[in-house]
């Protein structure tokens, strides 16, 4: 990581007036029982996240591919970080201080893109319709 | 130069050593010199499995250990031209042998042997680690269950680590009827979580317990579905194309019958 990224001022860049977020990692590969990845700020990945594996962030957590395992978004106590998935079907799902799992019984096979977050203090999960969250 | 494929899965009991038994006595068939390497050290079965255990003399820690030469610990299986076994010890653990003494295995059998075919002890620790040291390639056998499907996803994720590459899956005893009544999970099901290329599928056979007990490879029955799975996996790891055996057997009036309703 470069000198610039540290420092604070250089945190935020000027996008069209609105803040860019540019503390973000990509991971191209799917994480497997066992495997697990913290980050401070925002995770993108592209592959799956399997029964057994964490992913936690202090940001959003976004997975092109299909959430089995653990996830945990805004892990630093934010509330407004979001979790979206192509298959959100995790074991467990926190996103600050909140912790969900699916409900028992059923298994519900996600066709669509979800977003989980957080509305009215509670962990929501809608169809996400490509709308700017927020 | 031969190449060494391990065979491992995490969790116990799906299947490992009866498949090194079985793909071993397989490739031998097709006139291949192959070794199988007991590295189970301490709860060894591979040698009870294929009727040897009462020819062990030497094992595989006198070998490491530079008690005896190769080739005085190496059991000739007579049924199998060109089948020999490398046993565990039993009265050993797993510390008897390290990861760099099985590397160096390896090369030295590579020499000789077409194929090399480890197999692995249950469990992530140093067994595992001394098995998969030498590889150039893994096999992850696995049953239709949860747990066993989570564990071969743990052991993916650590052979990937220890760069060992695209290792291929072998899915163990599993029951078609059950699978079509949605109370067993589909070969879909498995590969859609563990994202690797499929080997071959066994299904359950009740003749895989009697030839196991008896020490006789159930891939030389011609009558066995088990047997034909086993020889299909052979073929495969020969570079042939085999396709997947339809598993829908059924009875013949249960054909007959999905036939007459059209359902095949």
């Amino acid at each position: 990581m470069d000198k610039g990224r540290e420092n604070p001022q250089h945190r935020w860049l000027s996008f069209a007036g609105e803040p860019v977020d540019d503390n973000t990692i990509l991971i191209q590969r799917t994480l497997r029982s066992g495997q697990k990845v913290h980050y401070d700020g925002n995770i993108v990945i592209i592959g799956d996240i399997n029964p057994g594996a964490e992913v936690v962030a202090t940001g959003n957590i976004i997975v092109m591919g299909a959430v089995r395992g653990v996830v945990h978004a805004g892990a630093g106590g934010n509330e407004k970080a979001m979790v979206l998935a192509f298959r959100l079907e995790p074991t467990q799902l926190r996103i600050a201080g909140h912790i969900t799992r699916p409900p028992d019984g059923q298994s519900s096979k996600p066709e669509q893109p979800e977003v989980a977050r957080i509305k009215n203090g509670v962990v929501t999960i809608e169809i996400f319709n490509g709308e700017r969250q927020g | 130069m031969g190449e060494v494929i391990v065979v491992t899965s995490g969790k116990g009991g799906v299947g490992k050593t009866t498949t090194t038994a079985n793909l071993g006595a397989g490739l031998a068939t097709h006139g291949h010199r192959v070794v199988l390497v007991d590295a189970d050290i301490g709860l060894r079965n591979l040698d009870v499995v294929l009727g040897l255990e009462n020819r062990i003399v030497y094992d595989i820690t006198d070998v490491t250990g530079g008690h005896c030469r190769l080739r005085q610990a190496l059991i000739k299986d007579k049924r199998f031209e060109g089948l020999f076994l490398l046993p565990a010890a039993q009265t050993k653990d797993k510390t008897a042998v390290s990861p760099d003494q099985m590397k160096a295995l390896c090369e030295e059998l590579k020499q000789e042997f077409d194929y090399v075919i480890i197999d692995c002890p249950a469990g992530i620790e140093q067994g595992f680690r001394n098995a998969i040291a030498g590889a150039d390639k893994a096999i992850v056998v696995t049953t239709p269950e949860v747990a066993a499907v989570r564990d071969a996803d743990r052991i993916i994720g650590l052979l990937e680590a220890a760069e060992l590459r695209d290792p291929r899956l072998i899915i163990n005893r599993i029951r078609p009827r059950m699978v079509r009544h949605g109370d067993m999970m589909s070969i879909e099901d498995i590969i859609d979580i563990l994202a690797i290329d499929l080997l071959g599928v066994v299904p359950e056979d009740e003749m895989v317990v009697i030839s196991t007990n008896r020490g006789e490879p159930v891939v030389q029955d011609e009558r066995s579905r088990s047997g034909q799975a086993y020889r299909n996996i052979v073929r495969r790891i020969k570079g042939e194309a085999v396709p997947m055996m339809n598993l829908d057997e059924g009875g013949f009036v249960s054909r007959f019958l999905r036939r007459m309703i059209g359902l095949s």
